[in-house]
């Protein structure tokens, strides 16, 4: 009788969750569709959606373009509003969600991995090696070092080279000593790299002398979705769709690495494989997540804490409803960025901090707070 | 099936802890490992379910030699309970136990309604049903330590590895999981701190002391005033219970014999 009870609490609880995956997922569209017509530029929704509908769908039938029905076809394909609606907005408001997706899953995995719910996908240094790349190519510039392809390559490219190059120091600095690669020795390798770059970055930054490049590296460290394009999209979109699908076959392992090494390995997860190639994964992937836009701080480290304060550890629904969260949460940060002083732009970096702080405070003053757990 | 080691040695940060140490656990036999603190139990069990690597000497799961085996391979015929860890996130007792059956899952399938059958009758064995609903975090230790064996019993396998799994628990609850152990009827070898539950439950005992087995053979063969004088340093009388029929042991320290003198 007993057992018949719990089965119905169980499957009433994991239907309730599943149902939240696509709210998050319906929700995820909707933002989008909203966000794309907030700017600074006031153009009416119609407009908007005239323009949106046509290029997404290219809607065309033997001579007959279906775009008549949308209105004047010079509209919806050339001309200031076109480029606005077509060519800035919606990449930018489709790279938030992206990247806020990217953010939060390799927050999540980065989480169980060490199972530290302290941990963000910038653990093993990527944003600190990111910057340093980021920082080299803005104030000196690849020219001035190299020649051939690698003096041609900007400032995305070399962002993306620092993170790897701090991700292979630190895993090559936690394997010192033999033995299997603990929390503890990550994350005091992590803070030994990021030290390390920092002072290189301080180094280049205080003996460069222009400002207007000074002003960019600053930028740049603290995020935007302003140079998202249609084709610095791909990438990332290509990862993010890659990396979830790979992660959601892996939500069984993630969630008995929570339990601690020794639980893992009598539970049979071979425990030093899996997290080796879990920190590889996030590591490129937030590194892909940084090199287009910056170093957009907070979401993979409270994005994944906050969902699992609802949802709790159970990765099945936690990583498909924290990566979705994520990227509701930067498509609207980065309209507040974008609109919330008149003809100027705010750092998403900035938004991200400032909005989630309070949230966090929030949580933990209210008590409800137990690492993913329904006592409150 | 059998659990074999063969001349093992451990060691940590450059020590050995276990010195070429070689015991068996035959098929269903109910095997206690005791000894002083110190004496490389636990560092011994951490090399039998795969924690800590060997320096050398071999692990033996009927005459395999487990470094070949993959650790799932081991987890589906081996379980473990050692003394409960804490973990920073949380997931209720049911989700707890469920995990005792990954080993015997892909990476990607759902848990079956026979998957929590399973979990539901080891949580009841345990008397903690009642309890699925909790935060595994919210239990008190001797709570905690009932769901780490629930867990074990979902992993349905042929042996059991225990350390000392009695240790945060108040006299009913250790009788309450040595009688579940015992009665699974399954192959145990189980370190122990407790000389009386050995010579209640264990058919056979090895004595580790420095690293090494310094005795071994049938618990009430071994288990003795001498041995427990020369291993413990402890003074003791055994003698056998009438109403149990099994041997006990009773301490006495220099200060409760004073007022005898």
């Amino acid at each position: 009788m007993d057992n018949i009870e719990t089965k119905k609490y169980t499957n009433a609880r994991h239907a309730l969750l599943r149902l939240l995956i696509i709210v998050f997922l319906i929700g995820l569209i909707l933002s989008i569709m909203l966000a794309v017509t907030v700017g600074a530029v006031k153009i009416a929704f119609s407009d908007v959606y005239k323009i949106v509908i046509y290029n997404a769908t290219h809607i065309k039938l033997g001579n007959f373009d279906f775009a008549v029905l949308l209105g004047d076809l010079d509209f919806v394909s050339r001309g200031t509003m076109y480029e606005i609606v077509w060519n800035v907005r919606m990449p930018r408001v489709m790279m938030g969600a992206i990247v806020g997706m990217l953010l939060a899953m390799c927050g999540v995995v980065m989480q169980a991995t060490v199972q530290n719910p302290l941990a963000d996908p910038y653990i093993l240094g990527i944003s600190s090696g990111a910057s340093l790349g980021a920082t080299f190519s803005i104030m000196i510039g690849a020219s001035a070092v190299f020649t051939g392809t690698l003096a041609q390559m900007g400032t995305a490219f070399w962002a993306f080279a620092g993170a790897l190059g701090s991700m292979a120091l630190v895993m090559a600095l936690a394997n010192v000593g033999g033995g299997r690669i603990t929390s503890a020795k990550l994350v005091l390798a992590g803070c030994v790299v990021g030290s390390l770059c920092g002072a290189f970055t301080n180094i280049i930054v205080y003996i460069g002398q222009d400002a207007e490049n000074m002003k960019n590296v600053t930028y740049w460290l603290m995020g935007s979705m302003a140079s998202a394009r249609w084709n610095n999209l791909a990438l990332p979109g290509i990862c993010a769709v890659l990396g979830l699908l790979f992660f959601l076959t892996q939500m069984r392992t993630m969630n008995t690495l929570l339990l601690g090494d020794e639980a893992a390995i009598t539970l049979g997860v071979d425990l030093s494989k899996w997290r080796k190639v879990y920190m590889v994964l996030t590591s490129l992937l937030s590194a892909v997540a940084v090199c287009t836009c910056g170093i957009v701080g907070f979401v993979g480290l409270m994005i994944p804490h906050i969902v699992r304060g609802f949802v709790g550890s159970d990765h099945r629904f936690l990583l498909p409803i924290a990566s979705l969260t994520g990227g509701i949460f930067l498509i609207w940060t980065d309209v507040l960025a974008r609109v919330i002083i008149q003809n100027s732009e705010i750092p998403i970096g900035v938004i991200t901090s400032a909005i989630g702080a309070p949230i966090f405070v929030y949580m933990m003053i209210k008590k409800s707070y137990g690492f993913g757990g329904q006592d409150r | 099936m059998k659990l074999e080691t063969k001349d093992v040695v451990v060691n940590l940060s450059k020590k050995d802890i276990v010195k070429k140490v070689s015991v068996q656990v035959k098929d269903k036999q109910f095997v206690g490992l005791i000894g002083p603190n110190g004496s490389g139990k636990t560092t011994l069990l951490k090399s039998i379910y795969r924690v800590l690597k060997p320096a050398a000497g071999e692990i033996l799961i009927d005459d395999i030699d487990i470094k070949g085996v993959s650790v799932k391979e081991t987890a589906k015929r081996m379980g473990v309970v050692s003394q409960f860890n804490n973990i920073a996130f949380d997931f209720t007792v049911e989700e707890m136990v469920l995990m005792g059956r990954s080993p015997h899952k892909k990476a990607f399938s759902q848990d079956t309604e026979e998957d929590y059958r399973i979990a539901h009758e080891a949580l009841a064995k345990v008397d903690m049903l009642d309890f699925k609903e909790r935060n595994y975090t919210t239990l008190s230790g001797g709570e905690k330590q009932r769901i780490l064996l629930a867990r074990t019993l979902a992993q349905q396998v042929e042996m059991l590895v225990l350390d000392e799994p009695t240790n945060h628990l108040d006299i009913k609850y250790q009788i309450q999981i040595m009688d579940i152990v015992k009665s699974l009827g399954i192959g145990v070898l189980a370190a122990l701190h407790d000389l009386n539950l050995t010579l209640m439950y264990c058919d056979y005992v090895y004595v580790l002391k420095d690293g090494k087995i310094v005795a071994n053979g049938p618990t009430e063969e071994v288990i003795t005033r001498d041995l427990i004088k020369s291993v413990y340093e402890v003074d003791c009388s055994v003698e056998r219970n009438e109403r149990t029929g099994k041997l006990y042991v009773t301490f006495y320290s220099n200060l409760s014999l004073e007022g005898k003198r």
